[in-house]
């Protein structure tokens, strides 16, 4: 659905941000994609709907070149970015509003905004803060709304950009859930964090640092390697607990690792069966 | 002599229909030198506590005193530094030397002891010397985050209050964030952090003061935390308290990987040694 090919991008003062990145997001996928500040998370995912153009190589978009400015309303209308900080995102006075801005854009019959508006509303959760300034949610909602305004866009794809990290763990979890509840639907989901805990359930997990990717793989195995150590990224503690005690012949499946709950139901299993 | 609230409770739009009650009868006791942590959900009233304490709020009723001071005089104003949850909020200099002299130039301190300070302040935050000409404006959230504690720290604070210092860094950063914050708090400064980071703070706190809905629902050593019913808990620590209450008799009170490794390694030691003792019968 998306490719990269050997994708290049300095900063204007000439200081490379991405250097040869090459890969394919197939549709329906669910990508994490994580890295220290600066390894260049956030400008690999501005280029994936041409708010930024690769300074060398090409990022194909259903086949359309993000250079060629006469496709670019088109992809992104495929491809919608969610950023950090919903506040640099708001445009309109009310949610309702809000939400109705990316689709009068498209210049979409008034009953077709209408009934978009309504059904992210209801998608979201929002309908009680439909008269709402976005200002004046909370992070959260803030940020559910910001996710709301690129869903009545209706792309096919979503990138997050490190949506969670202003968030208390609650917010975060609810934006999590949307995310999770949208890729169930069929949207591909390229999903960037700090924090790993949050991509259990991610298809492949893409490393980067310094601008290039350095390690690819299922959840499983990027998030207990050990080379994340050497790039600053901590593991999950569960999983590099469940890690630990491989070694000492304890078993722990993968995908109990991913709570406090099932780490100790599957402990309790193994010791105190007879 | 500490930072204390006695009985204090604060109102936003007091007297309106839309009256919320931010904070209820807290008492609470910060010594110099100690790390403490301020849990709680959003809401809470955690950003609202901490602004009391250099009197950037007042309560409605109750009393705060910092070192035996009223929070809104001068002198308290330097003993306390605050770093907010947005950097980019509370910067607004041309370059990063006038951003960190500010605070020691506004308190009268001359050119030469100022430089010092800040020099001082930007090595403890791991930033080079060579970010001094820059705009803050054209730092990552990370370094303006840095940026920020620097500014607190020129001042050298007796207390050092921060409000989510490490959201939105990368786990390296953090680090060095939580180190400088560990050689401040060991040079005799109290840290005082609002935090959700459970697993980036929990090492190092002291003391945790855990809020709901505006009360204190819990205040106390970090083991007195790991024994209270109803908290948010690292991942680790909640672990092991689900397998304490699932019969598994390991000491709940645990909270890193290499603890909890040694105790369940030592509770499977226990229970294959029982297993074998029952098998001859």
């Amino acid at each position: 659905m998306i490719r990269l090919e050997n994708v290049s991008y300095s900063y204007p003062d000439g200081k490379p941000a991405l250097s040869d990145i090459h890969m394919g997001i197939r549709k329906g996928e669910y990508i994490g994609i994580i890295g220290r500040n600066g390894s260049g998370k956030s400008t690999l995912a501005l280029h994936l709907n041409g708010l930024l153009k690769p300074g060398k190589g090409k990022v194909m978009v259903k086949g359309m070149d993000t250079r060629d400015i006469s496709r670019l309303q088109e992809i992104r209308k495929i491809v919608g970015i969610v950023f950090q900080n919903p506040e640099t995102q708001f445009i309109g006075r009310t949610v309702e509003e809000d939400l109705a801005f990316g689709p009068e854009n498209l210049c979409l019959p008034p009953e077709e905004i209408r009934r978009r508006v309504e059904r992210v509303l209801a998608e979201i959760g929002l309908e009680n803060y439909r008269y709402h300034s976005p200002k004046t949610l909370s992070g959260g909602q803030g940020q559910c709304a910001a996710l709301a305004g690129t869903l009545t866009m209706e792309p096919e794809c979503l990138v997050f950009d490190e949506v969670t990290s202003m968030l208390d763990p609650d917010s975060g979890k609810l934006v999590l859930k949307h995310v999770k509840k949208l890729h169930e639907k069929g949207k591909t989901i390229i999903y960037i964090t700090h924090n790993l805990e949050e991509l259990h359930d991610a298809d492949r997990i893409i490393v980067m640092d310094r601008g290039r990717i350095v390690l690819e793989g299922e959840p499983e195995n990027v998030l207990s390697n050990p080379f994340l150590l050497d790039l600053g990224l901590t593991p999950p503690s569960l999983m590099d607990l469940a890690e630990r005690l491989k070694k000492h012949g304890v078993m722990i499946p993968w995908e109990k690792t991913s709570s406090p709950s099932s780490f100790a139901e599957e402990i309790c299993r193994l010791f105190l069966k007879t | 002599m500490p930072i204390i609230l006695e009985n204090v409770s604060l109102f936003y739009s007091k007297n309106t229909p839309l009256e919320i009650t931010a904070l209820k009868d807290v008492n609470l006791r910060i010594e110099k030198g100690e790390f403490v942590g301020i849990l709680g959900e959003k809401g809470a009233g955690k950003s609202t506590l901490i602004k009391l304490f250099n009197g950037i709020l007042r309560p409605d009723s109750g009393k705060v005193t910092i070192d035996g001071l009223s929070p809104s005089s001068k002198k308290v104003k330097s003993r306390v530094g605050m770093v907010f949850q947005q950097a980019a909020d509370q910067l607004f200099c041309r370059t990063i030397y006038d951003e960190i002299a500010f605070g020691p130039l506004n308190f009268g301190y001359s050119r030469k002891e100022t430089e010092e300070r800040v020099l001082e302040a930007l090595e403890a935050v791991y930033l080079d010397r060579t970010m001094l000409s820059r705009n803050p404006f054209s730092l990552s959230g990370g370094e303006m985050q840095r940026v920020a504690l620097a500014c607190a720290l020129a001042l050298r604070p007796d207390y050092l209050v921060l409000d989510e210092p490490i959201t939105g860094i990368d786990p390296s950063g953090k680090k060095e964030i939580l180190e400088t914050l560990k050689k401040v708090k060991d040079q005799g400064t109290a840290v005082i952090t609002v935090t959700h980071n459970l697993k980036g703070f929990f090492p190092l706190l002291e003391k945790i003061i855990h809020l709901q809905e505006g009360r204190i629902s819990f205040q106390g050593s970090r083991k007195e935390y790991l024994e209270t019913e109803n908290v948010p808990l690292p991942p680790v620590a909640a672990m092991m308290r689900e397998l304490k209450s699932r019969g598994i008799q390991v000491n709940p009170a645990v909270f890193t990987v290499e603890e909890a490794l040694e105790e369940i390694l030592r509770v499977k030691s226990i229970i294959e040694k029982e297993k074998a003792e029952k098998q001859p019968e």
